[in-house]
């Protein structure tokens, strides 16, 4: 068979398989509501002779089928004639008509028989077979599926020759670069951005923002970005240990723990009456954290790697059941854990949502000061060279121990400020605050974002919990579009969202010839 | 002359393997001593002994005099040791500048909280770090790559930088192991008068691992020969090869015998 033939026949298959999978679990229905609603269609309108969810699943189809169409022109599109890309993306439509259309006859058959397909399948509800046929009897529905969707997948296979052939993206982009450039070497432009005043005004502008946000966003939104920011916080410090010193910790909840624990016990009225002064807390917290950080690191100074992400897992589950133990009930108040944690107060008035975002903002933005200090120093250069090769690390005289000590305490202090305002914001600690899932969205986060990359870092915290409330519109399917978007964006930037860049040290001087020449060159 | 490196008796045994076994050797200030032999018999492992990363069961490493052994590794670069790796070993992701900088770690002394606060002395410091790093990119040639990751230079820029980072921590016994591994005729003939601007502008006492014959003989003050672990002959390079013992162990024993 030629490989263009199976090509298209695999990436049919394989559409096939995603419709129906998108069909079998309900997907469909839920899309076809969104679109509904996103268009602002009335139920009962009529939209092209068809009625609005019909029309709404049909959008939802078509695009689904000039996805296909567009890919596998893209794939093939490479020194192949009009005929082959074409063909090929008809011939991907036909497999993925088919396929669609062969169980969406069954299903249908069954449904107009009377089986009822949601005892099997819950989401197979009558009303989604039915829409999966553009609410027509069985037979003309697989038609219109198997003449729909190979022609959809010929109108992207056309649309995307159509691009490549007039290459517009790469002229657009050439054209916006020019226009750039231009722009930049305006000599006012060029004097304004190297001037100092140009970082002035982007801090300036940046400053504005985050004081006016709170205000106007609502308490939701506060509330949401609050957690968001409190990840920013937990991120860069495990940014830290992970993306600049390279030690997988998977038990970094534990820190966060650790310092929502202290404000909690310290100034909440029960279990232990003490009702500190919030402002005294929050060092204590951090210090207490710090120091569980020195403690908990000492004893795995000597692993690497796998070794020492499963035995940070199990400092992580460990101080979570120590937490909800019965025996430790007197300190910790057991698995109800503690109400009434007390908040800051300024001025003598307490903090609402905007305080507490101000003051997350402002943690976070400390955070970055002191990660980017490190980063660029004797300290930051040592970590980065433990993650790229501890031995030679070693031989370049750096103090492995001590420095790995360092790292996790200074990522167990983020945590531990990160855990002070989650509990204090919520008035509430508990042991379920801090599970497992914790670290694993803190580290996904990082990961996500870009490892050792401080925008990286936000950008992930952003993805990882902001994202999944965006998402709240897909109810059930919030979890998988969410694990959906995880994979797609990995496999598109491997390296993160916002990958760490390097520190230029070097001025490219216009004369490159005579900064070689020098005494330098070595023959 | 003054001794940088002496070494009494150095054996180091893995198993029932001898890999080192009472090897003595002493290398004099601004010299270069080539350590020379068939594969496997335990150069590199000689080298590790010296510098910290394993610990000779028997015998001595002195370093003007004090005794290395039992030290760690980054304490022994802090007297005063570096050394490079058979297979290139950079710090792949990093610059080729900051590759350096790393290198000069143990001759800075900023610590974490100076560099938070970024204290008058430490910006000082650090300027000085990054002017002495781009001094010696110039000095292995390698300029106007600093900002280049190690992983994107090519093969020969990526062996020059391993020198120049172990150069960074101004080292008074540089270890070379293998630097012309993979290299070609000319390549190698740079590397020769290279490794002798090292000795002569520098003044450092260098020992050489190496198996490029033109190279050991074109540029070694003195030679030791070690096969299987043991030290079977030293002396000039005209001594060494005319030595039988380093013959027989190249080429193995005459049919005659």
């Amino acid at each position: 068979m030629k490989p263009q033939i199976k090509s298209s026949l695999n990436a049919g298959l394989t559409f096939g398989i995603v419709t129906l999978f998108l069909y079998l679990i309900g997907f469909t229905t839920t899309a076809s509501q969104i679109i509904q609603n996103l268009l602002k269609l009335e139920p009962e309108s009529k939209v092209l002779g068809m009625d609005a969810l019909p029309f709404s699943f049909a959008l939802f189809l078509g695009l689904i089928g000039l996805w296909a169409g567009a890919r596998q022109a893209r794939a093939m599109h490479k020194g192949q004639s009009v005929g082959v890309v074409l063909g090929s993306a008809v011939l991907t439509g036909l497999v993925h008509g088919l396929i669609v259309a062969l169980v969406a006859y069954v299903t249908g058959s069954l449904n107009a028989s009377g089986v009822k397909l949601n005892t099997y399948l819950s989401q197979l509800l009558p009303a989604s077979v039915q829409l999966f046929l553009f609410d027509q009897p069985p037979a003309t529905g697989a038609f219109l599926q198997l003449g729909f969707l190979t022609l959809t997948s010929f109108l992207g296979g056309a649309l995307v020759y159509g691009l490549m052939a007039s290459d517009i993206f790469g002229r657009l982009a050439a054209a916006w670069r020019s226009l750039w450039s231009r722009v930049n070497d305006l000599p006012a432009v060029a004097k304004f951005r190297a001037s100092p005043a140009f970082n002035y005004v982007a801090y300036g502008l940046a400053a504005v923002f985050l004081l006016l946000l709170p205000l106007r966003a609502g308490q939701y939104w506060n509330y949401t970005l609050g957690t968001v920011g409190i990840y920013v916080l937990l991120g860069l410090g495990l940014n830290i240990v992970v993306g600049l010193a390279g030690l997988l910790n998977l038990g970094y909840v534990a820190f966060f723990a650790i310092g929502a624990y202290t404000v909690s016990l310290l100034t909440a009225p029960s279990p232990h009456g003490l009702v500190w002064d919030f402002w005294l807390v929050l060092p204590i917290g951090i210090l207490a954290a710090t120091l569980v950080g020195i403690l908990l690191v000492v004893p795995v100074l000597r692993m690497r790697g796998d070794y020492l992400a499963i035995v940070t897992l199990g400092f992580g589950e460990i101080i979570r059941i120590l937490s909800k133990s019965d025996a430790l009930t007197w300190l910790t108040g057991g698995p109800k854990g503690v109400n009434n944690v007390g908040g800051p107060a300024l001025f003598g008035r307490t903090f609402d949502d905007v305080g507490y975002l101000y003051l997350i903002f402002l943690s976070v933005l400390l955070a970055i000061f002191v990660t980017r200090r490190l980063q660029n120093s004797r300290v930051g250069r040592a970590w980065e060279s433990m993650r790229e090769d501890e031995t030679v690390s070693r031989a370049m005289g750096i103090n492995i121990l001590r420095h790995k000590v360092l790292a996790f305490a200074i990522g167990a202090a983020f945590a531990g400020l990160g855990g002070v305002l989650f509990a204090a914001r919520n008035q509430f600690t508990g042991p379920e605050d801090h599970n497992m899932m914790v670290s694993i969205n803190v580290l996904s986060a990082v990961i996500v974002g870009g490892m050792g990359s401080i925008p990286g870092v936000i950008a992930g915290a952003f993805v990882l919990k902001g994202l999944p409330e965006i998402l709240r519109e897909l109810e059930n399917y919030r979890v998988l579009a969410f694990a959906a978007l995880l994979v797609v964006m990995m496999l598109v930037r491997p390296s993160g969202i916002l990958p760490a860049s390097r520190r230029k040290f070097e001025f490219q001087s216009g004369d490159e010839s005579s900064n070689r020449g020098g005494e330098g060159s070595a023959k | 002359m003054k001794t940088v490196l002496e070494t009494r008796g150095v054996t180091k045994q893995f198993g029932g393997l001898l890999a080192v076994n009472r090897v003595d050797l002493v290398v004099p200030e601004n010299s270069i001593f080539s350590v020379i032999g068939p594969n496997g018999a335990g150069k590199t492992t000689f080298y590790n002994c010296i510098t910290g990363f394993y610990t000779p069961e028997k015998g001595e490493v002195l370093f003007f005099g004090e005794s290395l052994v039992g030290l760690s590794p980054d304490q022994i670069t802090y007297r005063g040791i570096a050394r490079t790796y058979q297979n290139i070993r950079l710090f792949s992701t990093m610059s080729a500048i900051e590759n350096i900088m790393v290198g000069e770690h143990s001759r800075l002394r900023a610590t974490w909280a100076e560099a938070i606060i970024r204290t008058p002395r430490m910006v000082r410091e650090e300027k000085a770090a990054v002017e002495e790093a781009r001094r010696l990119l110039n000095f292995v040639g390698l300029a106007g790559l600093g900002d280049q990751a190690a992983r994107n230079l090519p093969y020969g820029a990526q062996r020059r930088l391993e020198i120049a980072r172990a150069l960074a921590s101004k080292p008074k016994l540089l270890l070379l192991d293998e630097p012309t591994a993979g290299m070609n005729p000319n390549e190698t003939a740079e590397m020769v008068s290279f490794v002798r601007r090292l000795r002569d502008e520098l003044g450092i006492a260098i020992l050489l691992i190496e198996h490029d014959m033109r190279m050991v003989m074109g540029v070694s003050d003195r030679i030791a020969v070690l096969d299987y672990g043991e030290k079977i002959a030293e002396g000039s390079p005209s001594e060494i090869q005319h030595n039988p013992r380093v013959i027989e162990a190249y080429l193995g024993k005459p049919m005659s015998e």
